[in-house]
């Protein structure tokens, strides 16, 4: 309810990414998550980003809220049809889960489980239009439910993408406030400039925009990035940085700390700090904001 | 061959209210075997839009014309030189053919005519039925040759699912249980050890889950470049 309560209250929500365990052991999971456990409004859960088999967000939201932090469970397309993904939104606000995200999810072939054969029986929009009808009490069959939930719902938007117009972006980003989105990531922001077309043209008052910070880990991660993630953009100057920094790690920390600084003075609803396994590193991000 | 059925005629008549010069363009090929869109249903559905539209007192042109198919350029090609006559298409090809005509002719707008539905065979006159999905990896030659991705409602590869009854499946008492046949196929076929052979885990990369699919044949592209 924190998350909610900042959203309409305005202030900047701290958001990090925690992925849950590939097995059943969540220590790691949870000891991440407690260190930074009064700084952090809410950790969202992904479910299975990149296709890669784990604990679902689901299981993981819980066990998180089950330790007395927020969680933020995601739903994708992409493994579940339209009687699971209902019937996985039921489970997740009778388990106390109130905020959710709705995602398209990864082809299988970006993941570990290349053969498996994808569901995408409902769309993103039909997605949050069916989480929409449960929490007016029906579901997509429209058949009354015996109480209905109420989530705070999120989901993504391309804005500050490479190569993405924002108009399109917006477009897209308004069907999904049609369909009951009232907050949305973005993937990750190395520089603020590339966010401005579309931010121009937003109220981020009434839509909460959440920009991905992104840990970078080293100088080559950068260099991937910026060769390989088509719709991410990472400055040269932003290379250089990195580069002549004597401590690469620290200096990417820094870096980090400093984007989420900058989105919280520029009136943005939040961040998302995603630290793709260095959640132990989330302490020294916050810490420096 | 590709089953399709024919779409209610005042769904295309929605499609193209709008224009008043349009080709009915049939196909040669499957959708004539299924009695979908060849030439007789090209003569048909023209017939019924030039009285809807001659009850509606507006003047539409509306031609007619069936290629030996829509899914090679050739004979796509045929229609280069009327093409700009008309300002809107309806192909009564399977998707394949209304896709293909409307990459070709990228200006004019190419409206389906029918509902495409499956690979199949006709069991009978009026008949059809499914009998390949097109996953992409053949079982055919474990399962007797009958195809249980296709035939079987859950897709069980190492069935029966113990839903059907009386060799029927559960989800309906007239579709036969795929692996009801199947049984009885490698009993006649005196391989009914084969059942007890478990199926490898299906591999969905070579259906639709790795995406659109291509098949690549150089040896002919290569001859192709060569002529």
């Amino acid at each position: 309810m924190q998350l909610k309560r900042k959203f309409e209250t305005g202030e900047f929500a701290i958001l990090a990414e925690m992925e849950p365990p590939k097995g059943v052991d969540v220590s790691t999971m949870v000891t991440n998550a407690r260190r930074v456990k009064g700084n952090v409004d809410a950790f969202v859960v992904p479910e299975m980003s990149n296709a890669v088999m784990r604990m679902s967000s689901l299981g993981g939201a819980v066990i998180l809220q089950k330790e007395g932090m927020e969680a933020v469970s995601q739903l994708n397309c992409r493994d579940r049809n339209r009687i699971a993904i209902q019937a996985d939104l039921l489970a997740a606000y009778g388990c106390g889960i109130t905020s959710v995200m709705a995602v398209t999810g990864e082809e299988p072939g970006y993941g570990d489980h290349h053969q498996a054969r994808s569901v995408y029986d409902i769309d993103l929009l039909e997605l949050l239009r069916a989480t929409q009808a449960l929490q007016e009490g029906k579901d997509m069959a429209g058949i009354e439910l015996a109480g209905a939930p109420r989530f705070l719902v999120g989901s993504t938007v391309d804005a500050g993408a490479k190569g993405k117009s924002p108009e399109l972006v917006i477009e897209e980003m308004n069907q999904k406030v049609d369909a009951g989105a009232t907050f949305f990531v973005t993937p990750p922001l190395f520089d603020l400039a590339a966010i401005q077309p579309f931010i121009q043209r937003v109220d981020l008052g009434k839509i909460k925009i959440i920009p991905t910070v992104l840990l970078l880990k080293s100088l080559g991660m950068a260099r991937y990035i910026q060769r390989n993630v088509e719709h991410v953009d990472i400055p040269d100057a932003l290379l250089k940085r990195i580069q002549k920094s004597p401590d690469k790690v620290r200096e990417c920390l820094r870096i980090a700390s400093e984007m989420a600084k900058t989105l919280q003075q520029e009136g943005f609803g939040g961040v998302l700090l995603a630290t793709i396994g260095w959640e132990h590193k989330l302490p020294e991000i916050i810490e420096r904001m | 061959m590709i089953v399709a059925d024919r779409k209610p005629v005042e769904e295309i008549i929605e499609e193209v209210k709008d224009h008043d010069k349009i080709l009915i363009l049939g196909c040669n090929e499957c959708v004539t075997v299924c009695e979908a869109g060849g030439k007789k249903e090209v003569a048909v559905l023209a017939s019924v839009l030039r009285m809807h539209f001659l009850n509606q007192g507006q003047t539409v042109r509306i031609d007619e014309r069936t290629l030996q198919r829509q899914c090679d350029h050739e004979y796509l090609e045929e229609v280069r030189d009327i093409i700009d006559q008309y300002n809107a298409v309806v192909s009564l090809a399977c998707g394949v053919g209304v896709q293909f005509m409307a990459e070709k002719y990228h200006a004019t707008p190419v409206y389906p005519g029918v509902n495409t539905v499956f690979m199949g065979v006709t069991e009978e006159r009026g008949l059809w039925t499914e009998r390949c999905q097109g996953c992409g990896e053949c079982i055919l030659a474990r399962t007797g040759g009958i195809c249980p991705i296709s035939r079987c409602a859950k897709r069980v590869l190492n069935g029966p699912c113990g839903g059907s009854t009386k060799g029927s499946c559960e989800i309906h008492k007239d579709v036969v249980c795929a692996w009801q046949l199947i049984v009885e196929r490698l009993k006649a076929l005196d391989r009914f050890d084969d059942y007890e052979k478990l199926s490898a885990l299906k591999d969905w990369s070579t259906d639709r889950a790795g995406g659109p699919r291509k098949v690549v044949r150089e040896d002919l592209q290569d001859e192709s470049k060569d002529t």
